[in-house]
C-alpha cells in the first residue's frame, strides 16, 4: 500500500529542501548523503557504551605490580576522588592471559572478546577531564563536560547526512538504563532537532509513535490522503512553498518508517546460528545480544551511528562498582562479553566490519586502590579519569594493536596520552571528516565536536 | 565573503596591538549611540503612512521590490492572535471581528490582545528562552530548584503589567537590593526580588570533585546569559583570552565575574506579611541571615520553633574559611542542618528528636575553602534549634553538657508556607582574580568589579555597595548603553515579523549579522526609550503597520529569496508550545488556568530507563494546561515538544531552530495525545448543524471553500468525523501561521 502521493527522488528532494528552511532539517532522515571531506574508511559507528566506568586494570590493562603491592598504600599522592574514602592497593581479582596472534593481554572477565583481539586496537592511555559520571558522560558523548552540546551521533549525521530512506540515522538502544546526565547525552544541542537520537526499544512500538493506532484497514491512509490534498490547496493559494513541501514529504517518510522499523526490529528471520552467536536466547545475554544484533541490522541498512548501552544487571549499579567489584564486574561482563564477540564476528563474516567502526568503553576507568574496604567481598574502586582503556575495531583500525600505557599502578597515563577529544578526532577521521572543518556556527563561534582540541591517533590506524 | 568577515577585518585591525582601543572600537555600529533618524521619503505615500512602513517601503523601493497586498481579514486575525497570545482566535472573536466594519476594527483587536493576560504567557516564554529557564539543576540527580515556577510567573506578570524594561533588568541584576522594590498588584508580596532567581537558572553539578572549577563554570554560564540576553554580546568568549572579534578583554570578563562570585545561592521571603531576608542575627559566633517567618533568636539561641513548629524557613551563617579538619554542628529538633562548602552541600542531617545532637563533617579535602552552615526547616510539624558550631582537629565533638531548653513554642496557629524565592545573597564579596587562559588553577591580578569599558567607559567609579550589583544594574540600564534598547526592540521585531532586523538576536558583535534596516532599528530604539520603555507601545506600533498586515502569498522574489527586506509576510511554523496549545484549544480541553506550580512532565516509554533523578510521570495530556506550565526538568524535557525544537535550557536562545522531521509526522499521526484531542474535538462538534464549517473556523479561522466542503463530504461517506478531525490536525494550515 502506498499513499496516493508523489514520492520525490533523492535528487529532487535535495534540490527542493536544500535552499532554506527545510534543507538541514530534512537532511538527517531524507536519504541525503553528503560528501565527506575525504575518502572514508568507515561508513557507520557502533558505540558499545559501558555506563558507569569499567575498570581498566581488571579488563585490558594488566598490572602485576598491583599484585606485588596488594594491601600497601600507593607510593604517591592520590588526587581527590569522587567519594575520597580510599584504602590501599587492590590487586586485580582476575587473571590476565595472552590471546591471538598478537598476544594481547585480556582478563578472564572477557573470554569471548579475547578471541577477537587481533581485530582490536586497545587504547590503554585514555584520559578525560572529569571525575563525575554526568560531566564525564557529556565529555565522552559531546566533547564538553556540561549539558547542551550535540552528541557525536548528531555531529556525524550532520556531517555525512543519511543513507537510509526510511530509518533514522542516529539510533540509541533503550535497554533499561539511561546514563547519568539523561537524554542530553544523545541530544542535538544547538544543531537542529533533526539530529537528535531516536530511541529504539523492545516491544510493539520500537520507535515513538511508529505504530498506527487505526484499527480499520485504510483508515490511516485515508487521513493522510486527505491532509495531503488539503495541503495542496494551501500551496495553490500561497504559491509553492518550501516549508510546506518539507512537511508533506516528512509524512511520506514517516509512513515508510511505520513498516521499516518493525521489519528492522523483527529478529525472527535470523538463523539459529546467528541467534546463538549473539546469545539472544540465553537470559544472561539476551538484552545485549538483541541490541548488538539490531546494531548490525541497522548498519546494514545504512544507519550512521548506533549506540548500545550495557543492560541493567540485577543487584548492581551499571559498571559503577564503588563496592563489591568482584560480583559487579563479573555480572556485567557476562551480560555483554558474548554479544560483543558475536557482533564482531558477525560483522566480519558479512564483510561489514571493514566499513563499520566499533567503539567500546565507559566514561572513565577506576582507581588502583580499593574504595571502602580491603575485604574482597566488599572492596570497590572509585572513578579514575586519568588513565583508562577503550578499544576500537573495524573500519580503518589496525587490529592487534595495543596503544599507549599507564604507569605501573594503572593510575595515570605514562605514554601516548589519548584525550577524549583525540578519540573524537580519530573517529571523525575514519569517517572521512576533518574534525576542524566539521563546524556549526553558534553563539558567535564556529563550534566543533573537538572544541579547539583533538589530534588524530595515527598509531591505531591501519 | 560573509559580511561579518568584512567587519571582522575592520575590527581586527582596531584590536591589533596590545590591549583594546575602546574609543576606536566604539565606532562599530552596535556600540555607537542611538541616533534619532530622519524618516525617509517614499514614492508610495499611501502605503508608507506610518513611520515604520516608510522605513520598510524605502528599502523595498530602493531594491525594486513591491510590498504584497493586504492579507485577508481572517488570516490577519489568526496571525495576530497567535503572535500576541500563542492561542488561536475563538469563533466568537472571529465573528466579532468580521462583523466590525469600522476602520478601527483591527486596532481594537490589537488592543484587546495586548490587554489579555495570555499576552504575558506568550511573551514570558520568549523571555524564558533567553535565560535558559529550567526548574531543575540537571547533572546526575537533576534536583529541583526550589519554587522556580515563581520566577516564570513573575515574568508573566511583568509583561502583562508592561514593566519598563530598565526596571525589569534592574530587578534581574539586583532586585533584592532595590531601595523601593516594586510590590505586587494586590500588595501582598514584593515583586522585584523574584527576578533574581534568574541567577540560579543554570545547570548545577551535584558533588563536584573540583568545586572551585564548578563555581567558575556556574559564573561563566551566568556571564554568558547576562551578555547575550541583556546586551546581545558574547562576553563569555573572553574567558580564556581577549575576545577575538569584539572589544571585550579577558580582564573585562573577570571584572564581571567578580559580581557573580560575590554572591551565593540563598532564598528570600517575599510575602508582605513577613520580614524580608534579615541579614544579621548574631549568635554562636556567626551572623545569620534568615528567610521565612520561622527563624528568630529566642533566649539568645537561633531557632525555627520559638512561635510554633508550623512555621518554616531557612537560616544561613556567614561564610567562613575552613581551617581545621572537622566541623561539628550541634542542633536539636526534627528539621535539617547542612554544611555548604563552595556552595555545594555536604551531607544533610535531619534530627529526629528534641535532644541536642552533634553532626560532624570531615572537611580534610576542603582546607581553606569557603563554607557556611545552613539550617533548613521545611517540616510543618518540626523545628530546628542551633546549639553550637565547633571547629577542631579532633574527629570527636567536645563532650559537654548543654541545657535542653528547647525554645519550641506551642502556640497553635495556622501559618502559610513562606513565599520563598531563590536569590543571590551577597557574601564573600571580593574582586575576582584573572584566570590565566581560563584556568582557576593559574590566577593573575584581581580585576576590579566594573561593567564593560566599551559601554561604560574606562573611567568608571569603583563599586560602592556590597557585591556592587546595584552599581552594575545602574550602569547596564544607563542611557549610555545603546545595546539595551537596540537588542530588545530587535527581539520584538523578530517575533512579530519572523526575522530580526539583526538576524542574530543574541549577537550584536562583529560576528553577528549587521542590521538590514539600521535606521529603522535606531528609530525603534529611540521610540522605545521615549515611550518610557513600554513593550506594549512597541508591539502596537509594529502590529498596526501595513508591513505586518501584508499577505504571505505570491511567488518568491529572486532579488530577495530570504525575504530580508520584507516584501511579504513570512509563513512561519508555530512553536512547539503553540502547536500543543492549539491542539488542546480546538478539542475544547484547554484549561486556561494561569500560574502556579508546574504540571509534572509526562515520562514516555522512551525516557523511562533506569536513571537517577527520574521524575514520577505526569499525565499524557499535561492536565490540559498551557505548555508554559509543564515542568521544565533539565534531564527530562517533554519529548513531544523537543521534536518541534523546544529548546534545551543551555544558553540564551533568541531564535529557535525550525526543523521538519518525520518524528513530528509520526507524533501527529500516531501519538496517544493527538488522537485523544481529535476524538474530543469530533465529539464536541458532532451535533453542530455543520460540523465541518465549525471545525474549519476553529482550526483555521475561516470557513471551508466549496471544494473543501466537497472533499469533506466525500471523506465522511466512508470515514468517521474523528478521522476528519485528526486529518485536519496534520495539515500545514493547522501548524503554520501565514
Amino acid at each position: 500500500m502506498t499513499i496516493p502521493a508523489r514520492t520525490w527522488g533523492r535528487r529532487e528532494l535535495l534540490a527542493r529542501t536544500a535552499a532554506g528552511f527545510g534543507g538541514m532539517a530534512m537532511a538527517a532522515m531524507a536519504a541525503n548523503v553528503r560528501q565527506p571531506h575525504f575518502a572514508p574508511k568507515a561508513k557507520s559507528v557502533i558505540f558499545l557504551y559501558m555506563d558507569g566506568g569499567p575498570s581498566q586494570i581488571d579488563t585490558f590493562d594488566p598490572k602485576p605490580r598491583l599484585h606485588a603491592e596488594h594491601g600497601k598504600p600507593l607510593p604517591f599522592a592520590v588526587p581527590k576522588t569522587q567519594f575520597n574514602n580510599n584504602f590501599n592497593i587492590l590487586g586485580s581479582p582476575w587473571e590476565f592471559k595472552q590471546h591471538g596472534q598478537s598476544g594481547t593481554w585480556v582478563s578472564d572477565l572477557f573470554p569471548h572478546v579475547a578471541t577477537c583481539v587481533d581485530d582490536l586496537a586497545i587504547v590503554r592511555s585514555m584520559v578525560s577531564d572529569h571525575s563525575e559520571h554526568t560531566a564525564a558522560n557529556y565529555m565522552l558523548h559531546t566533547g564538553f563536560g556540561m549539558q547542551g552540546r550535540p552528541s557525536m551521533g548528531s555531529w556525524i549525521t550532520y556531517g555525512l547526512g543519511a543513507e537510509s530512506e526510511n530509518l533514522p540515522s542516529f539510533v540509541v538502544m533503550e535497554g533499561g538504563i539511561i546514563p547519568a546526565g539523561g537524554m542530553d547525552n544523545f541530544g542535538s544541542g544547538f544543531l537542529p532537532a533533526a539530529y537528535q537520537a531516536t530511541m529504539l526499544r523492545r516491544g510493539e512500538t520500537p520507535v515513538a509513535n511508529v505504530r498506527p493506532r487505526e484499527t480499520l484497514t485504510g483508515a490511516q491512509e485515508a487521513k493522510l490522503a486527505l491532509s495531503k490534498r488539503l495541503n495542496q490547496g494551501v500551496v495553490a493559494r500561497l504559491g509553492s512553498n518550501s516549508e510546506i513541501d518539507a512537511l508533506v514529504s516528512s509524512y511520506e517518510m514517516a509512513y515508510r518508517m511505520q513498516s521499516a522499523v518493525p521489519e528492522l526490529a523483527d529478529l525472527s528471520g535470523e538463523s539459529a546460528a546467528t541467534r546463538a552467536l549473539y546469545g539472544v536466547d540465553d537470559p544472561l545475554t539476551a538484552e545485549y545480544g538483541r541490541q548488538c544484533l539490531l546494531a548490525r541490522r541497522l548498519v546494514e541498512r545504512g544507519v550512521r551511528f548506533v549506540q548500545c548501552i550495557n543492560p541493567r544487571v540485577k543487584g548492581h549499579d551499571r559498571w559503577d562498582q564503588h563496592g563489591r567489584i568482584v560480583a559487579g564486574h563479573t555480572d556485567n561482563s557476562r551480560a555483554v562479553d558474548l554479544p560483543i564477540a558475536g557482533l564482531l564476528k558477525d560483522l566480519k563474516a558479512r564483510g561489514l566490519l571493514d566499513q563499520t567502526l566499533v567503539l567500546w568503553g565507559g566514561e572513565f576507568g577506576r582507581t588502583p586502590m580499593s574504595q571502602g574496604s580491603m575485604d574482597l567481598k566488599f572492596a570497590g574502586r572509585d572513578h579514575n579519569p586519568f588513565g583508562y582503556t577503550m578499544w576500537l575495531a573495524g573500519g580503518g583500525v589496525r587490529g592487534g594493536t595495543v596503544y599507549g600505557a599507564t604507569d605501573d599502578y594503572g593510575y595515570f597515563v605514562a605514554e601516548n596520552k589519548v584525550h577524549v577529544h583525540d578519540l573524537h578526532a580519530t573517529m571523525l577521521h575514519l569517517l572521512g571528516l576533518n574534525h576542524k572543518q566539521l563546524t556549526f556556527r553558534y553563539g558567535g563561534r564556529e563550534m566543533r565536536l573537538t572544541d579547539v582540541h583533538g589530534e588524530i591517533v595515527h598509531g591505531i590506524l591501519a | 565573503m560573509r559580511p561579518s568577515l568584512a567587519i571582522f577585518a575592520t575590527v581586527g585591525l582596531l584590536l591589533a596591538g596590545p590591549g583594546i582601543d575602546y574609543a576606536r572600537a566604539n565606532r562599530f555600529w552596535s556600540f555607537r549611540p542611538i541616533e534619532a533618524r530622519a524618516v525617509p521619503a517614499v514614492r508610495d505615500t499611501v502605503w508608507g503612512k506610518s513611520t515604520i512602513d516608510r522605513f520598510i517601503l524605502r528599502k523595498l523601493e530602493d531594491k525594486g521590490l513591491k510590498p504584497a497586498p493586504p492579507a485577508g481579514r481572517a488570516t490577519l486575525l489568526r496571525r495576530v492572535t497567535f503572535d500576541v497570545t500563542g492561542l488561536p482566535p475563538t469563533v466568537a472573536e472571529l465573528d466579532a471581528f468580521l462583523a466590525d466594519r469600522s476602520p478601527q476594527a483591527y486596532e481594537r483587536v490589537v488592543d484587546r490582545l495586548l490587554a489579555s493576560p495570555h499576552y504575558g504567557e506568550r511573551w514570558a516564554r520568549h523571555w524564558l528562552d533567553l535565560v535558559r529557564f529550567a526548574e531543575t539543576d540537571g547533572h546526575e540527580f537533576d534536583n529541583d530548584k526550589p519554587d522556580m515556577w515563581r520566577y516564570r510567573d513573575y515574568v508573566v506578570r511583568a509583561f502583562n503589567a508592561d514593566v519598563a524594561y530598565p526596571q525589569f533588568v534592574r530587578e534581574h541584576i539586583a532586585g533584592d537590593l532595590l531601595g523601593a522594590p516594586r510590590r505586587s498588584a494586590d500588595g501582598n508580596f514584593v515583586e522585584s526580588p523574584m527576578a533574581t532567581a534568574y541567577y540560579w537558572l543554570g545547570e548545577n553539578k551535584n558533588s563536584p570533585v573540583d568545586s572551585v572549577e564548578s563555581i567558575a563554570e556556574r559564573v561563566d554560564s551566568q556571564i554568558d546569559v547576562f551578555g547575550k540576553a541583556f546586551l546581545g554580546l558574547t562576553i563569555a568568549c573572553a574567558r580564556c583570552h581577549d575576545h577575538k572579534f569584539d572589544p571585550i578583554a579577558t580582564a573585562d570578563y573577570y571584572s564581571l565575574a567578580g559580581f557573580f562570585h560575590s554572591v551565593r545561592r540563598g532564598q528570600l521571603a517575599v510575602d508582605g506579611a513577613v520580614p524580608r531576608n534579615e541579614a544579621g542575627l548574631p549568635t554562636a559566633g556567626f551572623t545569620w541571615s534568615v528567610a521565612g517567618p520561622a527563624f528568630a533568636l529566642f533566649n539568645g539561641r537561633l531557632t525555627s520553633g520559638s512561635i510554633s513548629p508550623v512555621r518554616q524557613g531557612v537560616a544561613y551563617s556567614n561564610i567562613f574559611t575552613l581551617q581545621k579538619r572537622y566541623v561539628h554542628v550541634r542542633t536539636a529538633g526534627t528539621a535539617g542542618v547542612k554544611l555548604m562548602v563552595d556552595e555545594y552541600p555536604l551531607t544533610t542531617y535531619n534530627g529526629t528528636d528534641r535532644e541536642f545532637k552533634w553532626y560532624s563533617y570531615d572537611v580534610l579535602m576542603y582546607a581553606q575553602h569557603p563554607a557556611y552552615v545552613a539550617l533548613i526547616d521545611q517540616d510543618p510539624a518540626g523545628h530546628v534549634t542551633l546549639g553550637e558550631v565547633v571547629f577542631s582537629d579532633d574527629a570527636k565533638p567536645p563532650v559537654r553538657e548543654i541545657e535542653i531548653d528547647l525554645a519550641a513554642g506551642n502556640l497553635v496557629e495556622t501559618c502559610p508556607e513562606p513565599m520563598l524565592t531563590l536569590a543571590p545573597v551577597d557574601d564573600a564579596v571580593a574582586d575576582t582574580r584573572i584566570h590565566v587562559r581560563g584556568s582557576h588553577k593559574t590566577l593573575g591580578a584581581p580585576a576590579p568589579r566594573r561593567f564593560l569599558p566599551v559601554i561604560a567607559g574606562l573611567e568608571q567609579a569603583s563599586v560602592t555597595r556590597g557585591s556592587g550589583r546595584l552599581d552594575l544594574a545602574d550602569r547596564v540600564t544607563d542611557e549610555a548603553n545603546p545595546l539595551l534598547a537596540r537588542v530588545m526592540v530587535n527581539r520584538f521585531w523578530q517575533h512579530h515579523f519572523g526575522r530580526g532586523i539583526v538576524s542574530t538576536p543574541d549577537n550584536f558583535g562583529a560576528t553577528g549579522e549587521p542590521p538590514t534596516h539600521p535606521e529603522l532599528l535606531d528609530w525603534l530604539a529611540t521610540e522605545y526609550r521615549s515611550s518610557g520603555w513600554s513593550a506594549k507601545h512597541m508591539h502596537r506600533l509594529m502590529l498596526l503597520t501595513k508591513a505586518y498586515q501584508m499577505s504571505s502569498g505570491g511567488e518568491a522574489q529572486d532579488t530577495d529569496p530570504a525575504n530580508k527586506y520584507l516584501y511579504r509576510f513570512p509563513v512561519q511554523r508555530l512553536e512547539a508550545e503553540a502547536i500543543r496549545d492549539h491542539l488542546l484549544a480546538v478539542s475544547g480541553s484547554l484549561d486556561l488556568t494561569m500560574a502556579g506550580p508546574s504540571v509534572p512532565v509526562y515520562v514516555s516509554a522512551f525516557m523511562d530507563g533506569d536513571a537517577r533523578g527520574k521524575p514520577k510521570s505526569g499525565p499524557v495530556d499535561g492536565r490540559n494546561r498551557r505548555s508554559l506550565y509543564i515542568n521544565v526538568r533539565r534531564n527530562y524535557l517533554p519529548d513531544s515538544l523537543t521534536i518541534f525544537d523546544y529548546p534545551q535550557p543551555i544558553s540564551t536562545l533568541g531564535k529557535r531552530n525550525v526543523s521538519v522531521v518525520p518524528t513530528q509526522a509520526l507524533y501527529l499521526m500516531n501519538s496517544e495525545f493527538v488522537q485523544q484531542q481529535a476524538a474530543r474535538w469530533a465529539e464536541r462538534v458532532r451535533h453542530e448543524p455543520d460540523p465541518v464549517r465549525t471545525m474549519y473556523r476553529e482550526a483555521f479561522s475561516r470557513p471551508p471553500s466549496a471544494a473543501e466542503v466537497t472533499v469533506a463530504r466525500e471523506f465522511l461517506k466512508t470515514q468517521p468525523l474523528e478521522s476528519y478531525a485528526h486529518a485536519l490536525m496534520q495539515t500545514a494550515e493547522f501548524l503554520f501561521i501565514r
